[in-house]
Order: C-alpha cells, then sequence, then structure tokens
C-alpha cells in the first residue's frame, strides 16, 4: 500500500506532499521523504552508476526504513517524486509506471497557467488525479 | 593506510584486551595506600600502560618479536565477575544527567552545520560519548566465553604490619572469595601467583621487612616475591609535577593532594615492580602458555587426521546438544584451550597466530550450534583481521556476522551485539564509511530509550561527516534521538539535540518539520522554566498557516501562555504575526495640499499636481530642468521630508494580514512616534533609527513614546483580525508641537497580553548590494519623516447636496460651502474644475436664486437674469472676487452648476486654491482639494433627423426620436428649441403635444425647420442682444407663456457651448448643421406624493444635427439596457441583436466592425497616456471611471483594460438585398458593473452599382458609419 507521494523542488523545497494513511503520521513522513533527498542527491552525484542509465529518470529504492521502502525518480528539471509504501516487495516494472503516470499528472498541474512554478500544487484536480493513481497502484500490485 | 594500532579501535582493542592481573590485598595493605587517597590498584594503575616495554616474545613460530606497548589490567578479585547492569545503567544515566546539565548553555547558539563541518569529529562529539561506550563495553566484560578477561596472574598484597604475613599470603588465596570463573570450570584455576609485601615507611624501619622477605622467598620462590616500600615522605608535602593519579579520579575535590606521601623513590619503585611484573612474569608466562597450549593444539587439531576425527565426534554429540548455549566448555576442553590459545596470541600482538586459532575454533562451535562463543569468536576475528591490517573486506564480513549472530542466535544478546558494534563501527569510521557507520548505530539503538537516544544522535554524527554530508539524515537522527531523550527524561539532552537540529532545517520550505522542531524545544524549554528561551522557539512556529487549525490554536495558545509567565508584558517583541506589509504604507497628511474627502486622497498625486499646474503659483512648480528643481528641494527642504503642520492629523494605513485560520485579537495598535526639536543634527536621529531593530532599543522607543507623549497624540484602534484576512488600520498621529516627527512603527497587543511592534524603517544593515534598493529605502524612510511647522489656516469645502447618481441631461443648482475655522484669513482664492462640460461655476448673481423659474424667459425687455459668465484665465479656472477674504470662524457660499453630459460614471476634480494674509506663515498658499464620482445613469436619448424638403428648399422635416431609457421614471418634455439665429423651428401639428414619456418608452414626433432668410437689420439686432435667437416650441401642455425657457441664458448656453465643444468631433460640422436643446422635467409618480423631489429638469443638447440625406443603410440594436448581474461568480454575457435595413435599390455589402480597443476611432487618445487634465472627451473618461467605480481609485493599469469585450465574432460581412432586413446577433462581455456605451463598432456599407451606369443622385456608393450610442447599464446583483 503507498503510504504517501510527494513531488519536491529542484531546490528540494516540498511542493506536494500527501499521506495516505489514516494515522496521524504527516510529520513522520515529511522526515521520511525529507531524508531520502538525501539519497538522491547521492544517486545523483555518484555517477558510477549511472553509466548506462545516463538518461534513466526512475531512481530505483532509495533506502528501505524500519517499515517503509521509499523510491525516488527524478526529472530533467530535478524535479524529484518519491513514493512510500509499505509493500515489501514491489515489482520494478509497477513502480516505474507508476511513476510515469505521476509525472505526467505533475506535468499537466504545472502546465497550468495559473499555477506559479516553484510553489506548492494546490490543484485538487491534481490530487485527485493522484489519488487515483495511487489506488490503481494498489490494485496492481495485490492483483 | 595507517596502522591499524593507531586508530581509534586499535587504541581500544589494545586497552580492552590486555592481560588481568587478579589483585588480592588484605585491609592494612589499603589503610597504608589510602594515605594517598588511593587504593592500591589505583596506586599501581598509571604505571602499568608501557609505552616502550622492549620485551623480546616468542610466540609459536620460532621468529621472536618485540613487544613495544603493553598493557596490564589490574582487578580485585571481588570485581572479577560480570557488572550488575542494573548498577552499570545508574551510573550511566548519573553521566548524561551531568553531561545535560553541562550541555545546556542558553548564552551559546546552537552551533551550525558548516561550523560543525569544518571541525573534526572528535571536538563536534560530546565527550562523555566515549565514557558511555566504555561502560557499554565494560557492561559484557568479565564472560566465561572469553579467555582475555581471564586473569592471567594473582597479585597477592600482604602488609609488613599484618600479623603473621606468611599465613596471610596464604589465607589471601582461599578458593571460597576467588571469582567464580576460577571455581566454575571456566578458566584454570593455576593460576600465576605473585605474591607481593608492602612496607610502610612511616611505621617503622626495614630491619624486620627483610627478615619477612626473606622469609617470604624461602617460602614462595624468590622470582614471585617482592618487597614495595611505600610512604616515604614523612610530611606528606610531595608535590607531584605531573601527577600520574588525577585522571583516573578527576571528579574528586582534592586532587592535589593525591599520593602526597609518595616521594620520588617511590614512584620510581612502583614504576620499577610494575614492570618487572609486565616483563619477567607475565609475558613470559604467557609466552609459555601459548608454546604448550599451540603444541596441544596442533597434536590433536592439525593435520587431516585430525580434522577428520574432529568432525566425526562432533557430528556425533550433536544430539544430545541443548541448542541455544552449546555445551558448557570446561577449561581443559579442546575448544576452551584453543580460545586460550588466540585470546593469548592476540594480546602478545601475535595476530596471525590469534586469527588461525579463531578460525579453527569458530567452526568448531559453529557446529555444536554454540552460538554466542561463535559470535564472540567471529568478533575477534575481526578484530584481528582488523590489527592485521589485510582484509577489511573479511573484518567487516566477521563483525557483521557476529552482530547477526549475536542478535538472532542468543537471548539477551543485546549487550554483546552493542559491544560488537561499537566496535564495528569503529572499524567503519576508521576506513571513512560514515555512513555506514551511522547504520551500526541505528541498529544498536535497541529499545531501550536512553541507549537508543545516545546510539541515535552518534548516527547522527556519523551522517554529518560521511562524504559527501547527509545534512538531512544528520537532522533526522538528531530529532530522533531528541525524541529519545524526551522519553528518558532527559529534557536538557532533548533540547541540545533538537537545537542542533534546527541548522538542518533553517531556511528550508520543510515548515512541518520545522514547526515540530522548534515547538518542541519551545515547550521543553517552558518545561524547564526557561520562558524566555521558550518565547523564542515559539515565535518561530507562529507563523503556521500551513497547520491545521486546532494546530495553530495549540501554537497559539501556548506562545500565549509562555509569555505570560515570562512576566515582561511590557517588552516589545518583533511579532511576525501579524504580517504587516511595509509597502501597503499609506501616509496620508496635508501640507499645502488639504483634502475634502478621504476620496480626494485616493487620487493620484502625479492628477492632482498636473490638474493643479495652472493653479498654484508657478514658482513653485515651473520646471525648466530637472537639476534647477534638485537645487531648490534642497535649499527650501534641507531634509526633504514632508511637512506637515500642528493640530493637523497624519493618518497611516497599515495593513494587517492574518495568514492563519484562526481570529487574532489585536488591542491598542497604535503607531511608535519620536518627535526631536528641529535643532537636532539629523545624525544622531539616523543613528537612532538605525538600531531600532534590538530588543533594548525597542524598549528605549517605548519610553521614549511615553515621554513625547505630551507633543504627539496618538490614536488607539482595536480590532479583531478573522482568520485570512486582512484588515487595514487607519492609525492617526497629531502633532502638538514643532520639530521634526518620525513614524517609527507600529505596535500592538495580541490577546491584551503580547506586545508586538514593527519598524517601517528596515535594517539598514540588511542592504549592502545593490545602491538602488538603498536609494529606495532611503526615501521610504524619509517619506516617514515630517517636519512640523507652526499651525497654519485650513479651508473646509463642501458641495451641499451634490449627488452620487444622477440621470443624463439633469441640470442642478448646487452650493459650495468654504469656511475657515483657523484664526488666520483666507485670501486670493481661485477654483478649477476637471470637467467643466459637468460642473460650472455660477456667478455671485446666482445666489439666492429660484431655481428653475430663473431659467425662464422673461418677457419684458430688461433681462435680469443671470447673464453667461465672463471669464477670466483659462477656461476651467475660477477666480474669486478679490473681495472675498474669508476670515476665522466664517464661510462662503457659492453657487456651481451640474449638467449630467453624457451617461457613464463620471469622476469631478475640484481645487480650490487660497493664500494665506499672514506674510509669517512658512506657507504662503493651501490648496484644497475635491474630488467626487458619481454614477449619471442614462434617461432620454434624443436623435433627430432631418430630411429636406423636396419641394421648398429652405424647408426640412425634423424628425425628432425620443426613447426614455430608464426603467422606473416617467418624464415630461417641455420644451425644444433649436439654436443659431438662421433657423426656425415650429411644429407640424400645433395642436399636437407629445405625451407624458413613460419608462422604457420611445415616441417620435415631427418639426418643421425653416431657414430664414437673412435680413442685415435683423442680424445687428440680435447681435447687439448677445444672444442668437433660436425657435423655441412648447411642448408640455400647459398654457404658461413664462414656462418657456431661455436657452441663451447662463448655465443653458455654457454647457451647450461645452456640448458644442465635445460633439464637433463627431462630424465635420459646417453650415449644413443644426444644434437642438430638448429640456424636459421628470414627473414624479404620484403614488407616493410623500417623497419630496427637488424640481428636476433635463437639457439633452443634440448639435451639429446634419440637414443632408444619411445612408441607405439603417440599424438598430435591440437588447437590454439594464441588467443585473452576480459578478462575484462569473462575468456578464449579454445578448444582443442588430437589425439592418437596405432603402437602397441595390444589393449592398454590409460588413460590421466591433472594436474592442479602447479608443473609438475618433475620440482622441487613450486617457492614461495623458499626463495632465486636458479636456478629455467623456466617452473614454466614461471607461477610465466605470471599471473602477466603487473601488478605490487607486490603479492605473486599470485604465488602460476595456471593461467591455465583444465576444461574438468581431467582423460581420453580409449582402442584403434592396429593400430587405437582416438580423445579426451580436455579444458583448461586462467584466464589472456600471453603464457602457456599446457604440465602439461600425457599420461599412459598399452598394454594387446596378447595371452599368451609376444614378448620380442615389448618393455615394460605399460609407461608414461609427456606432449609435447604446447604453447598456450592468448592475452588480450581490451588491443590490
Amino acid at each position: 500500500m503507498i503510504v504517501c507521494v510527494a513531488i519536491v523542488g529542484h531546490q528540494n523545497n516540498p511542493l506536494y506532499i500527501q499521506s495516505f494513511t489514516e494515522g496521524d503520521d504527516a510529520l513522520k513522513l515529511h522526515h521520511v521523504v525529507h531524508c531520502s533527498l538525501d539519497v538522491v542527491d547521492e544517486r545523483v552525484n555518484n555517477p558510477k552508476k549511472s553509466g548506462p542509465m545516463l538518461n534513466e529518470t526512475y531512481l530505483g529504492l532509495l533506502y528501505p526504513t524500519e517499515n517503509y521502502k521509499v523510491y525516488g525518480y527524478l526529472t530533467n528539471t530535478k524535479v524529484k517524486f518519491i513514493l512510500v509504501t509499505t509493500d515489501l516487495d514491489v515489482k520494478d516494472a509497477d513502480v516505474r509506471n507508476f511513476f510515469r503516470k505521476f509525472h505526467a499528472a505533475y506535468v499537466d498541474a504545472v502546465s497550468n497557467p495559473f499555477h506559479v512554478p516553484g510553489k506548492k500544487i494546490t490543484s485538487k484536480t491534481f490530487a485527485e488525479r493522484i489519488s487515483t493513481i495511487v489506488k490503481a497502484f494498489g490494485l496492481s500490485s495485490a492483483g | 593506510m595507517t596502522d591499524p594500532a593507531s586508530t581509534p579501535l586499535g587504541r581500544m582493542l589494545m586497552d580492552e584486551i590486555s592481560p588481568v592481573v587478579m589483585v588480592l590485598t588484605t585491609p592494612l595493605v589499603e589503610a597504608a595506600c589510602q594515605k594517598n587517597g588511593l587504593s592500591f590498584i589505583e596506586m599501581l594503575s598509571p604505571f602499568c600502560a608501557f609505552s616502550n616495554i622492549d620485551v623480546p616474545v616468542r610466540t609459536a613460530s620460532d621468529q621472536p618479536y618485540r613487544l613495544q606497548k603493553f598493557k596490564l589490567r589490574l582487578f580485585y578479585a571481588s570485581d572479577i565477575r560480570q557488572p550488575d547492569s542494573q548498577v552499570a545503567r545508574e551510573r550511566l544515566l548519573e553521566v548524561i544527567t551531568q553531561a545535560g546539565e553541562e550541555s545546556l548553555d542558553l548564552h551559546t547558539d546552537a552551533p551550525q552545520t558548516d561550523d560543525l563541518l569544518s571541525r573534526s569529529e572528535y571536538e563536534v562529539m560530546p565527550s562523555w560519548f566515549k565514557f558511555f561506550n566504555k561502560e557499554l563495553i565494560r557492561v559484557v566484560s568479565f564472560s566465561d566465553h572469553e579467555a582475555f578477561d581471564h586473569p592471567v596472574a594473582c597479585l597477592l598484597v600482604v602488609s609488613t604490619k599484618d600479623e603473621r604475613p606468611i599465613n596471610r599470603f596464604v589465607d589471601l588465596y582461599n578458593p571460597d572469595h576467588l571469582p567464580s570463573l576460577l571455581n566454575d570450570g571456566a578458566m584454570d584455576p593455576k593460576i600465576l601467583k605473585l605474591y607481593l609485601l608492602v612496607h610502610d615507611n612511616q611505621d617503622d624501619g626495614p630491619e624486620n621487612t627483610t627478615k619477612l622477605l626473606f622469609e617470604m622467598k624461602s617460602t614462595f620462590g624468590v622470582n614471585v616475591s617482592q618487597l614495595l616500600c611505600i610512604n616515604s615522605s614523612q610530611d606528606g608535602l610531595v608535590e607531584h609535577l605531573q601527577n600520574p593519579w588525577i585522571s583516573p579520579k578527576s571528579y574528586t575535590s582534592s586532587t592535589l593532594r593525591l599520593g602526597h606521601f609518595l616521594n620520588k623513590d617511590d614512584v620510581n619503585e612502583i614504576r620499577d615492580l610494575t614492570q618487572e611484573l609486565a616483563s619477567k612474569h607475565i609475558i613470559p608466562y604467557m609466552e609459555e602458555k601459548v608454546r604448550v597450549l599451540n603444541q596441544q593444539v596442533s597434536a590433536t587439531r592439525k593435520g587431516f587426521r585430525n580434522q577428520i576425527k574432529n568432525l566425526w565426534w562432533r557430528k556425533g554429540k550433536e544430539d544430545s546438544l541443548d541448542a541455544s548455549n552449546g555445551p558448557m566448555y570446561t577449561f581443559s576442553s579442546n575448544e576452551s584451550q584453543i580460545r586460550v590459545l588466540g585470546d593469548y596470541a592476540f594480546m602478545l600482538r601475535d595476530y596471525e597466530l590469534a586469527l588461525s586459532n579463531y578460525r579453527l575454533i569458530s567452526t568448531d562451535y559453529k557446529l555444536d550450534k554454540a552460538w554466542k562463543r561463535y559470535a564472540a569468536v567471529q568478533e575477534m576475528m575481526g578484530a584481528a583481521y582488523f590489527m592485521l591490517n589485510h582484509s577489511w573486506k573479511e573484518s567487516e564480513h566477521c563483525m557483521e556476522n557476529a552482530f547477526n549472530t549475536y542478535l538472532k542466535n542468543v537471548p539477551a544478546g543485546h549487550q554483546n551485539a552493542t559491544r560488537c558494534g561499537l566496535w564495528w563501527v569503529e572499524m567503519l569510521k576508521t576506513r571513512d564509511q560514515f555512513k555506514e557507520a551511522a547504520g551500526v548505530y541505528f541498529l544498536i539503538a535497541g529499545e531501550e530509550s536512553l541507549h537508543s537516544a545516545v546510539m541515535l544522535e552518534q548516527a547522527s554524527y556519523c551522517y554529518l561527516y560521511s562524504k559527501p554530508p547527509m545534512l538531512r539524515k544528520y537532522g533526522f537522527h538528531l530529532v530522533l534521538s531528541g525524541n529519545q531523550y524526551k522519553k528518558s527524561d532527559q529534557i536538557k539532552h532533548a533540547i541540545r539535540t533538537y537545537r542542533r537540529a534546527v541548522s538542518v532545517f533553517k531556511g528550508t520550505t520543510w515548515s512541518y518539520i520545522k514547526d515540530h522542531v522548534h515547538f518542541h524545544i519551545g515547550q521543553w524549554y517552558a518545561f524547564l522554566g526557561l520562558y524566555d528561551a521558550a518565547v523564542i522557539h515559539m515565535l518561530e512556529v507562529l507563523m503556521c498557516s500551513h497547520q491545521s487549525k486546532t494546530t495553530q490554536e495549540l501554537f497559539f495558545k501556548n506562545f500565549l501562555n509562555f509569555f505570560q509567565k515570562t512576566g515582561k508584558a511590557c517588552e516589545l517583541l518583533k511579532l511576525p504575526l501579524p504580517i504587516i506589509d511595509a509597502s501597503s504604507l499609506k501616509v496620508v497628511f496635508e501640507d499645502h495640499r488639504t483634502y475634502a474627502s478621504s476620496a480626494a486622497v485616493s487620487v493620484t498625486e502625479s492628477l492632482w499636481r498636473s490638474f493643479e499646474e495652472e493653479v498654484i503659483p508657478s514658482l513653485s512648480t515651473a520646471r525648466t530642468n530637472w537639476l534647477e528643481v534638485q537645487s531648490k528641494f534642497t535649499s527650501k527642504r534641507p531634509k526633504e521630508s514632508n511637512i506637515c503642520v500642528v493640530g493637523e492629523i497624519i493618518e497611516v494605513g497599515v495593513e494587517f494580514k492574518n495568514p492563519l485560520q484562526i481570529s487574532i485579537p489585536l488591542t491598542g495598535i497604535s503607531l511608535i512616534c519620536e518627535l526631536s526639536e528641529r535643532s537636532d543634527d539629523g545624525q544622531t536621529d539616523a543613528n537612532i533609527t538605525g538600531g531600532m531593530l534590538n530588543d533594548q532599543d525597542s524598549k528605549l522607543a517605548a519610553d521614549r513614546l511615553l515621554n513625547s507623549s505630551a507633543s504627539v497624540v496618538l490614536s488607539d484602534v482595536d480590532c479583531v483580525l478573522e482568520g485570512g484576512s486582512t484588515t487595514m488600520v487607519k492609525l492617526i498621529v497629531t502633532p502638538r508641537e514643532e520639530g521634526i516627527l518620525k513614524i517609527v512603527g507600529v505596535k500592538w497587543k495580541i490577546s491584551g497580553s503580547v506586545s508586538g511592534c514593527y519598524n517601517f524603517v528596515a535594517n539598514p544593515m540588511k542592504n549592502k548590494t545593490a545602491t538602488r534598493t538603498r536609494k529606495h529605502k532611503h526615501s521610504f524612510s524619509d517619506n516617514l519623516k515630517f517636519a512640523v511647522i507652526k499651525s497654519l489656516p485650513k479651508l473646509e469645502g463642501m458641495i451641499h447636496s451634490i449627488p452620487e447618481r444622477v440621470y443624463a441631461g439633469e441640470l442642478r443648482y448646487l452650493t459650495l460651502e468654504l469656511s475657515n475655522k483657523s484664526e488666520v484669513a483666507v485670501k486670493n482664492l481661485k477654483m478649477k474644475i476637471s470637467h467643466p462640460r459637468f460642473l460650472n461655476f455660477g456667478s455671485a448673481e446666482h445666489f439666492d436664486i429660484n431655481y428653475p423659474a430663473c431659467l425662464q424667459k422673461i418677457t419684458g425687455s430688461k433681462r435680469s437674469g443671470p447673464m453667461p459668465m465672463q471669464r477670466e484665465g483659462s477656461d476651467s479656472v475660477f477666480l474669486f472676487p478679490n473681495d472675498n477674504v474669508i476670515r476665522k470662524g466664517s464661510s462662503l457660499s457659492w453657487p456651481l452648476w451640474f449638467h449630467a453630459a453624457v451617461p457613464g460614471s463620471v469622476s469631478l476634480y475640484i481645487v480650490l486654491y487660497y493664500e494665506i494674509e499672514d506674510i509669517e506663515c512658512s506657507m504662503k498658499y493651501r490648496t484644497l482639494r475635491m474630488f467626487h464620482n458619481m454614477e449619471v445613469l442614462p434617461a432620454i436619448d434624443v436623435s433627430f433627423q432631418l430630411s429636406p424638403q423636396p419641394s421648398t428648399p429652405q424647408k426640412f422635416l425634423v424628425r425628432m426620436d425620443v426613447t426614455n431609457q430608464t426603467s422606473s421614471e416617467d418624464f415630461q418634455m417641455d420644451q425644444l428649441s433649436s439654436l443659431g439665429n438662421q433657423w426656425e423651428i415650429s411644429m407640424i401639428d400645433p395642436l399636437f403635444h407629445p405625451p407624458l414619456l413613460m419608462s422604457g418608452q420611445a415616441f417620435s414626433c415631427f418639426f418643421m425647420l425653416k431657414q430664414r432668410h437673412e435680413k442685415s437689420g435683423d442680424s445687428e439686432e440680435i447681435s447687439s442682444l448677445h444672444s442668437p435667437i433660436g425657435g423655441d416650441v412648447k411642448l408640455s401642455t400647459k398654457d404658461d407663456d413664462d414656462s418657456l425657457f431661455d436657452v441663451s441664458l447662463s448655465p443653458l448656453s455654457d454647457f451647450h457651448n461645452c456640448e458644442r465643444l465635445y460633439q464637433e468631433k463627431q462630424s465635420e460640422g459646417g453650415s449644413h448643421t443644426v444644434d437642438f436643446i430638448l429640456i424636459s422635467h421628470q414627473v414624479h409618480n404620484k403614488n407616493n406624493p410623500g417623497v419630496s423631489h427637488s424640481p428636476c429638469f433635463l437639457s439633452n443638447h443634440a448639435c451639429h444635427c446634419s440637414i443632408l440625406g444619411s445612408s441607405p443603410i439603417s440599424w438598430v440594436i435591440d437588447g437590454p439596457h439594464e441588467i443585473f448581474h452576480d459578478f462575484s461568480a462569473s462575468f456578464c454575457e449579454v445578448s444582443l441583436k442588430m437589425t439592418l435595413y437596405n432603402s437602397s435599390k441595390t444589393v449592398a455589402s454590409i460588413r460590421i466592425n466591433t472594436m474592442d480597443s479602447s479608443h473609438l476611432g475618433d475620440s482622441g487618445s487613450v486617457f492614461s497616456n495623458q499626463e495632465g487634465w486636458y479636456n478629455v472627451p467623456l466617452e473614454s473618461a466614461i471607461k477610465v471611471t466605470s471599471d473602477v467605480r466603487g473601488t478605490i481609485l487607486k490603479s492605473l493599469l486599470w485604465e488602460s483594460a476595456h471593461p467591455t469585450i465583444w465576444s461574438a465574432s468581431s467582423s460581420t460581412k453580409l449582402q442584403l438585398g434592396p429593400g430587405s432586413m437582416a438580423e445579426i446577433p451580436l455579444q458583448v462581455c461586462v467584466f464589472c458593473p456600471g453603464t457602457y456605451d456599446l457604440s465602439n463598432y461600425a457599420v461599412q456599407w459598399n452598394l454594387q452599382p446596378l447595371g452599368a451606369q451609376q444614378n448620380p443622385e442615389s448618393g455615394p456608393s460605399s460609407g461608414t458609419c461609427p456606432g449609435y450610442p447604446y447604453y447598456l447599464t450592468v448592475i452588480s446583483s450581490s451588491s443590490g
């Protein structure tokens, strides 16, 4: 189950962060997302792994915390997408697919002329779309 | 590559894994040592670490090597057991609590991350970490499965004062009192025994001692017997230059007295004793043991045969084993011996030998499933690999293996795992693998909160020092650690870690995390009673607009609570709440410019200035070039500050914005001002203002405020800021004395307790980069500085009964009243009005006239009615007669005429200039600015069409089309006049009277217009009468001759001249035109006679009606005239219908162009481009003002935007057959309420030639007609 998705801007400023749990663990998830940026930075700055995957946006599993697995995705404009999930074995292809949809939704959201670049995404449509994608991911990974 | 022995782990291993000497003493020995404040072991231990012992060692191999560094660990027999974990925990707690007290230093800021990064790891980490880690390792010492903690030798110490010392030696080694290790078979009870006789030189001479020593030697052997003489100093005043005992007992008070009975000889003797102990006894003994054991192991285990045997034997044993603990291995078992061999070899630095033995035994333990032993061996293997500096991978692997085994397979193995983890961490740190080290710290954090707090904190430092630094993880782990500290009641530590974490999140936009950190620090400080510090951190979380409402309430409540507890209620804080936008500051003051209303204030200064140019003396405004202006200004106003007058208010509008969802009650909002003497030099003032940002200075400001309260009167405002709202608060300051007034800031109280202040003058230190910004700030601060001059007269003026809403064409009589309330008289009054088409001056004779009767024609020859004004100067400037001096307390009234010329919103600007009679005043003149905005509603639309009568060339048929465009009012037409002396107008049917024009009704009637024959005598007579005689047609039913209006009299003819001027542009003029004036009056509904209305006359002027025929294409636009629409929902779309008719005999191609640009083809330039006051055509003036109607007229930007847009196609083309009609839909969008003229379209027509020849009489074959006026009133339905 996806616990949290987040978009982080190129200055590591949170643009969108949404948790999908009932519990009051927003702070914890904020911390998890924030920490995972360290790993993103590390991945990006360590070119040794990125030989064949130079243009790969998907960063893969960033790090497993005690209960969560954190996946990352980095666009060409250095916008980071973070996915926090409790599923222990997730297929890489599923995650890739998820991020692709997520990215498309993000692009549509920031293409809105009323969106101020670099500011938080407040669009309701975007939020709805994200929750649909998250739900779809839950179904596909369960099935 | 560094030497492993010099790394922290190497040193730690060499410290921890060194031979243990068990010490047994008699009470008398201890008593002798206690004279020095030391126990026996404490006395010896400084000399047990040898840095250069230089002993040759030969272990299993034949190749001897020399040991340089060596260490012995001395323990009392009673201490050789597993330490009590409860006691250990308490000790740790004590250490941490003590460290917490020290760490909580309020005065220093928490170190910044950059600062931390530049320092080395060991500087940054609290020193008690080391101690803590050591204690954790010590907890697992003296376990039975690790041989390096097993005593190698036993030192028996007896004092010479003991009775029968030889017997005491024997008694001391009593198996009942020995550690359990020796008794339960975990280690060999036959250990090396050494005998030491201690003699206290203070007691008696050495004679007895020598005898005893001899006796000892004969009993126990020469080699193992020793004598130690201590306390040679009789007076106890020995000072040690470098007291070797200080370090282990540093926390006791009387450190200087330690060892004060031990003189230099004693110290040397002790040193020799320990050296001999190590080099002559312990090392050789260990060598010997290693060699023996090695031979045994080789015999039983080395070689192929032994291995097979071993394997078979173990397989057989498998079933009977206790799976968890493994078999009980006694000292004589093979496995134990190998382990002892390994440990001894390790201690003797023969790591190769140690490693091979460990490797051998680890497989055995694994097969036996003796997991604890297996893990311990793995651990030692890792250490041995590390010391050998061979394979880092191997050593790490061993450590990991050991760690995991402890955790998974060993019950209660957590303490062992912790030790293993700590070693592992050190190993990783040595290799700069800080990130992995942090992971290990995280693993050993465990359940117990204090323990895990310390581990997490250490982990955080690992992240800090990893390359590149992982600052976010550093912050996260600090927060986690702080959380654990809090759980274990170590609040001071929690604060320390959180404060460090603050630096990570500073400047980022991760506000949830930041809020959490600051809020908890604040709460913890408050818990400790440090409310000042708590408030500082709570200030950080006040701006929490992203949080939920309950959280905001919580933060806010806590903040108030903590603040009240600080007991500093009167102190001014720089509160972040509410937000004050300095750029929103609006300062209204009156120098030579005074304002009649707040609406007048809101008009842009540049508009006023250019408008005033004609009125005020040219000296101050004639700007030949900018340089001159500059010099004049500087000479006139040395500080370039604004000028205000004693006793006159300065109004400052401050916008308070509440970003939270909760409402904030603000009380006592007032300005902070300082009024200083004019003689003060500006330098010192500037200094004071510059430093205003500190708390102390703001307190100073408060003091100053109290002092200056006599000279300045401030207003106090209370308000409640609702969640998310922005409130403009108007604050007033009234200076009472002359001097320099500075508005420094604003202060307020939240919830009646917390005082906040805001400094308008930004910190000058902050802007060091661009000079442009500095200049800007400079001028900004100057705007808040006023030179207060002594009181001046001030005129107050108002126009009585000026309407806000009138019908187009309405003519009204208004009175302007000016009053002077000050002591000094004013003179030389001048007045200027922006739109003479709407508002005009009356003359002095207009006083007390009877409107509307004064406009009526007087039948007699003498004309006593008002004459057209003779104006001096400019068209729109009116000079009051010279004798009009307004004295103290008196007032002056003056008549004005108002005529609502065109529908739409109209803004009237009026400037009144007056001079002050008192010459001594620093200001010679002042101006009074008045501003009125009114809505002119369309009422009667009249148009005339003239067609020549083919029979008589001088006669024309006039068709007058009148439409009542109102929705509720009825009008009665009174009179139609044609102007110009050559025209005579008459009704076609003299008995016909047009009926009452009901609302929405249209009506046409016909007149006959006759061109008079020119007669010279007539024209002279007319010119002498000074008014053109036109024809007047009475339309009303009343049979009263007096009720005819004289259109040549003052207000009507003045306004008509204006109308002519404006309407001229719309046609090409010439002599073929005639002007009409239609006078009508409003008929009030008789249903409600209770409402009294002033008699209201409307005059409609139609000028330059062409007598030539018009185009063959005629059209009419149908659609609503008045619409109610809710603009908060969306803009308003209005559908219109255009009906076109082709009256010609040919096919016409017609094209309708709608234009959205704000200027019509003929109406001149756009208003906003003009800097100044010209006679602006009202068509554009309507657009300018109607879009900002109701709102403050502040943004000039809006003026260029057109509030209506044709939303259908911009161009429509169609073919229209002869005599046919067509309907075209049109649509227009309206964005804000108002009255709009939708005439911005044009109809182009083009007649196609009929056949080959063209009829010359048919007029032009093509042409363009501008749109007819069509007024659309859109009223906002939400506002009612």
